[in-house]
């Protein structure tokens, strides 16, 4: 079993405490995702905002119990990932901040872009984007058909993207494009949405209505010189492989929402359903441990990555295809607790069954995390013991 | 009671065939209307727990409310409309009425709704079968189609492997041969047919309409009607 130290226990909490202030609001989030306007001061949302900003360039960390927190830790953030999403899910991806961008400019970013980029983040609360998934292909990169061409002294974007959380709300963010035919030729670029020809269309969703995900279309949208990132790298750094090495960073993130989701829901069963028979207790505790199990499947897979153990990317895999599985089991579980017609006497357990299927698809399905974990397996990668 | 007052196995394979056809191939709102119609007499079809899911027509239309096999008159100020749905072809509206008493799950024209029901949700399944397998052949990776990829061809064949369990199970079945408990495994089975398929689909099957709707709005027709078992079994 994993323990937690001192420092990860201090996070873990003071978001639990943040949490309870969410889950008022995870309806109210749910029936309009522009009421996260509205709750930019909310304890919780507020850090968010400003995590992950590397040291470097963050002079005002977060403090607590003494423990200076920057957001950059993976284990420190999916502890912290799960704690919120018990109190909602929602508000954790509807919150401005740098989230999967700063990833990707604290790997990809010279000094002047990271500059850039973690000024703007601090200045005031600001929404970022992420944008790699295609409308035919999907995150198959080697298809990637959006275009980055040069055009007097720097370039120009072209090209769809689909399914980008934020999009909509965001000022900036990353955009992959391809600069030429294979695998090397895709390249990460930062983009401002108040560019001409840079739109972003809300799509209704059925669940995680927070996230406000979006159809991104480019049209010659005009990229300086300055903002292509990972040009100081080498070429085999940039692109794709600085992509999956962010989402190996980002999926025990991913699989922590799916763990507190599932978790929201178990304890939305045990608040709600006191004195519940032998047989029903059991079962409940029976999802208590699948819970336990899981969480300790996510921490591995987080301290792998902060290891940089070449393992890191299979771990993660497999924590977030397990996770994601759980929370769709768990919500459903937990309806079943509560008869016929739980789902419209109980919205939040509804609401917690629909955001359950989105841990399914984001940042890679289920069937793409077993390929990878299956990768890992097959070329003795997979560090086991 | 209608076409299934006195049932006999021909009249009553072919009503659940043509929900079922309806279900797959125009939606949710024809197939719960050609139910009702086949089933509840001039009322709203209500649940366990005093709940509909219907067709706003319908919900609109009666004045008796019918949940266990008998109408009682509704009352604006004992109902409680919870939410609308716009679906293909129409709006659905959920609405709860107060003070029911418990409906006897084990009665008979409860059990032909039920049963009814799981024929239109496996209609529904289908239907987001159909959807999938057009979506997943247009959808390239590397130098194939997805739904050419092992994985893929190996989950929709566990979904049909469902269906035709499913299928089996309920064929020629009138209502009241299928207990309750059964009824409620087949409704669960459908929903994990349901999710399967969702998990082929990515982001596209959690946008607001297209199948991922029509796989919430089942669960959702199973939650009003079927429930899961309360307290350790069904009700």
């Amino acid at each position: 079993m994993i323990e937690l130290d001192d420092r990860t226990r201090a996070i873990q909490r003071r978001a639990r405490e943040w949490a309870r202030e969410l889950k008022p609001l995870a309806l109210e989030l749910d029936g309009d995702p522009d009421a996260i306007y509205r709750h930019l001061d909310v304890a919780i949302v507020s850090y968010l905002t400003r995590m992950p900003v590397p040291p470097r360039h963050n002079p005002d960390p977060v403090v607590i119990d003494g423990h200076r927190f920057y957001g950059t830790g993976t284990l420190e953030r999916v502890v912290f990932a799960e704690e919120v999403a018990v109190g909602d899910a929602g508000m954790l991806l509807a919150a401005p901040g740098p989230v999967m961008s700063g990833v990707l400019v604290d790997s990809l970013g010279d000094e002047r872009q990271k500059e850039w980029f973690y000024s703007r983040i601090l200045q005031r609360p600001t929404w970022t984007f992420f944008a790699l998934t295609e409308p035919a292909r999907g995150s198959d990169a080697g298809a990637m058909e959006t275009t980055l061409a040069p055009d007097g002294d720097g370039y120009v974007l072209n090209g769809r993207k689909r399914y980008i959380g934020n999009a909509a709300r965001a000022d900036i963010g990353v955009v992959f494009a391809r600069t030429r035919p294979g695998p090397l030729g895709v390249t990460a670029v930062l983009a401002e949405t108040s560019d001409p020809g840079f739109t972003a269309e809300p799509l209704e969703t059925i669940g995680l209505r927070g996230l406000r995900i979006t159809n991104v279309t480019l049209d010659r949208v005009r990229i300086s010189a300055g903002n292509v990132l990972g040009q100081h790298l080498r070429p085999t750094q940039r692109g794709m492989w600085s992509a999956v090495q962010g989402l190996n960073r980002l999926r025990p993130g991913v699989a922590a929402f799916g763990l507190g989701i599932a978790r929201s829901a178990y304890e939305y069963v045990r608040e709600n359903r006191p004195g519940l028979p032998l047989r029903d207790r059991e079962r409940l505790d029976d999802l208590g441990r699948r819970i336990t199990g899981v969480r300790q499947l996510i921490w591995r897979a987080a301290l792998a990555v902060d290891a940089a153990r070449p393992s890191a990317g299979y771990e993660a895999s497999a924590a977030k295809a397990k996770a994601s599985r759980l929370a769709e089991d768990a919500t459903m579980e937990a309806l079943g607790f509560f008869g016929a017609g739980a789902r419209l006497e109980h919205p939040l357990l509804d609401k917690l069954a629909r955001d359950a299927r989105a841990v399914e698809f984001m940042e890679g399905t289920g069937n793409i995390q077993k390929l990878n974990l299956f990768t890992g397996l097959l070329q003795g990668r997979l560090h086991r013991g | 009671m209608t076409s299934l007052e006195t049932p006999d196995t021909e009249t009553v394979t072919g009503t659940w065939r043509r929900l079922r056809g309806l279900a797959r191939g125009a939606g949710v709102v024809p197939a719960l209307t050609a139910l009702r119609t086949a089933v509840c007499p001039e009322a709203l079809p209500c649940g366990p727990a005093g709940h509909a899911l219907v067709p706003e027509d319908i919900a609109e239309t009666f004045d008796h409310g019918w949940a266990d096999g008998s109408g009682a008159p509704r009352a604006a100020d004992r109902e409680d409309r919870l939410t609308e749905i716009a679906v293909s072809g129409g709006v659905l509206v959920a609405l709860r009425r107060r003070d029911e008493a418990p409906v006897d799950v084990h009665r008979a024209p409860v059990r032909a709704w039920t049963l009814g029901l799981a024929w239109v949700r496996l209609g529904l399944s289908e239907q987001m079968l159909d959807t999938c397998m057009t979506y997943l052949r247009g959808r390239v990776t590397g130098a194939g189609t997805l739904l050419n990829q092992q994985m893929v061809k190996g989950s929709l064949a566990e979904v049909a492997i469902e269906h035709l369990e499913i299928e089996t199970m309920m064929d020629g079945a009138l209502p009241g041969d299928l207990d309750i408990a059964a009824t409620v495994h087949l409704h669960a089975q459908i929903t994990r047919a349901d999710r399967m398929l969702l998990r082929l689909l990515g982001a596209y099957g959690f946008l607001a309409d297209g199948p991922g709707q029509v796989a919430w709005v089942s669960e959702l027709l199973a939650d009003v009607y079927v429930g899961p078992p309360a307290e350790g079994g069904p009700r």
